[in-house]
């Protein structure tokens, strides 16, 4: 499915009809919705702060579609956008509380409320998973979901982020090996879930 | 044999190796098993974390990130304005107002334009967009009490309606609403399927001579639209599958109907 480029629908209604088209979700950004949550969620850690940053994110994405080039990954444009919100809203929330570094180890977020399904045990290792990620520094979580998660390519990846090839896969691998570590040593004690 | 940076491990668990590096790594990792095995904790990782990710993607999506999905102009405009989407509603209404100032045969004339099955099918994706986005009350009546919905919609519009029954085309009923059309109240049934895809069938008494229709289909803006006129009623089966599945679909609700008919 090639993405339509979002300027195509104003473009595309003729003035003198009031179209409900122009009214209705774009079908491609709509399509991307579910993606951008999943990855807000993990780097947010709490479904509010990550509808609040997807919904940030469109109206960006509506402000800048210029910008876009037809024919290039809407989804990768979108994650490019919410990066940047994301990095942006994380350095104004540190000048406020003063110090936190956005590679800093284990700035551990408050509550993470991801969803977990499966029996008892596997949820238990699920949510052990999404905890470890959570502990890994957000440049780190961010590259490894992207890889990961989304299984975007690394060129796709230090597009998004705006690094270069090599810093994607030092962080990947730093992230991994993180992970691998956290997993042999003694288990986190879990948060309650509701 | 070439050595192995923690870079080919990623690429290679990721599958993102050159066809041509994939081959040593290939080789390499044949012949060492401790490598190997890190390459298997990282797909386990992976798996591990898209299991556990993978359920956010089957969420209803939020009101408000549709709403940002939408053209901001058009935002922007609905708030004081009344909606776009009852613009060609108000149209209607300015063409029967015309049409009754100028006299009756003007006043026929813009009831017909107004009440042509295209129009119907136009109302039809309307109504659709309308309510089939919406999370939480998407209809009025849900489907646990179908025969409460069935006979209140039968009531208001004064004949005899029914919510086909799609179960063997793989969409369950999710209950009704009444809505209001150009002319006469609608009744509007929501069904949708295990992929969470909504179609609706909306149905209203047709005006009087208007005959009968084979199956029509209008693309309205994205949505597809099944129309036809029968027995004086008009129906319109809207939803954004493609034309050949909705179709099918509208064979089976007119089969059923059909047979309701023959009932009577």
């Amino acid at each position: 499915m090639a993405p339509r480029n979002p300027q195509e629908i104003l473009i595309a209604r003729a003035p003198s009809e009031p179209a409900p088209a122009a009214a209705l979700p774009h079908p491609d950004l709509v399509a991307a919705i579910p993606r951008l949550r999943r990855y807000a969620r993990v780097l947010t850690g709490d479904p509010t702060s990550a509808d609040d940053l997807v919904q940030d994110a469109l109206g960006r994405a509506w402000e800048k579609r210029a910008l876009w080039q037809a024919g290039t990954d809407l989804r990768a444009w979108l994650f490019t956008i919410m990066h940047n919100l994301f990095v942006n809203q994380r350095a104004l929330a540190r000048r406020e509380a003063g110090n936190v570094s956005l590679d800093a180890e284990g700035e551990s977020d408050a509550a993470w409320q991801l969803p977990v399904r499966g029996n008892q045990l596997e949820r238990v290792e699920l949510m052990q998973v999404l905890q470890q990620v959570g502990r890994l520094p957000a440049e780190q979580r961010e590259v490894l979901l992207l890889a990961a998660v989304e299984e975007l390519r690394y060129e796709e990846i230090a597009a998004v982020l705006a690094i270069p090839v090599g810093t994607v896969m030092s962080r990947l691998s730093r992230a991994r090996e993180r992970l691998r570590r956290m997993a042999v040593e003694a288990p986190v004690p879990l948060k309650a879930v509701k | 044999m070439p050595e192995l940076s923690d870079a080919d491990l990623s690429a290679c668990a990721d599958r993102q190796l050159s066809p041509e590096r994939a081959a040593d790594v290939a080789a390499v990792l044949a012949a060492d098993a401790a490598l190997a095995a890190r390459v298997a904790g990282i797909r386990e990782q992976n798996a591990a974390l898209r299991d556990a990710l993978d359920p956010v993607l089957a969420e209803p999506i939020p009101d408000r990130l549709l709403d940002a999905a939408r053209p901001p102009d058009v935002r922007a405009g609905r708030r004081p304005a009344a909606p776009r989407w009852l613009a060609p509603v108000f149209a209607a209404a300015a063409t029967l107002v015309l049409g009754l100032a100028v006299g009756w045969y003007a006043r026929d004339a813009a009831i017909e334009r107004s009440g042509t099955p295209t129009t119907f099918a136009r109302q039809a994706a309307f109504t659709h967009v309308l309510y089939v986005p919406d999370v939480r009350r998407p209809v009025e009546v849900w489907a646990a009490e179908e025969k409460g919905l069935v006979t209140w919609l039968t009531k208001r519009l004064g004949f005899q309606v029914m919510a086909p029954d799609l179960n063997a085309v793989g969409y369950a009923l999710v209950g009704g609403r009444l809505v209001a059309g150009n002319e006469s109240p609608t009744a509007m049934f929501m069904y949708e399927n295990a992929d969470k895809q909504r179609l609706t069938l909306q149905v209203r008494k047709q005006p009087a001579d208007g005959g009968e229709t084979a199956f029509r289909y209008a693309l309205e803006n994205g949505v597809g639209v099944f129309y036809w006129i029968d027995a004086g009623s008009g129906y319109a089966l809207t939803g954004t599958i493609d034309r050949g599945q909705l179709l099918a679909i509208a064979r089976v609700v007119y089969g059923q109907l059909a047979a309701l008919d023959a009932k009577k």
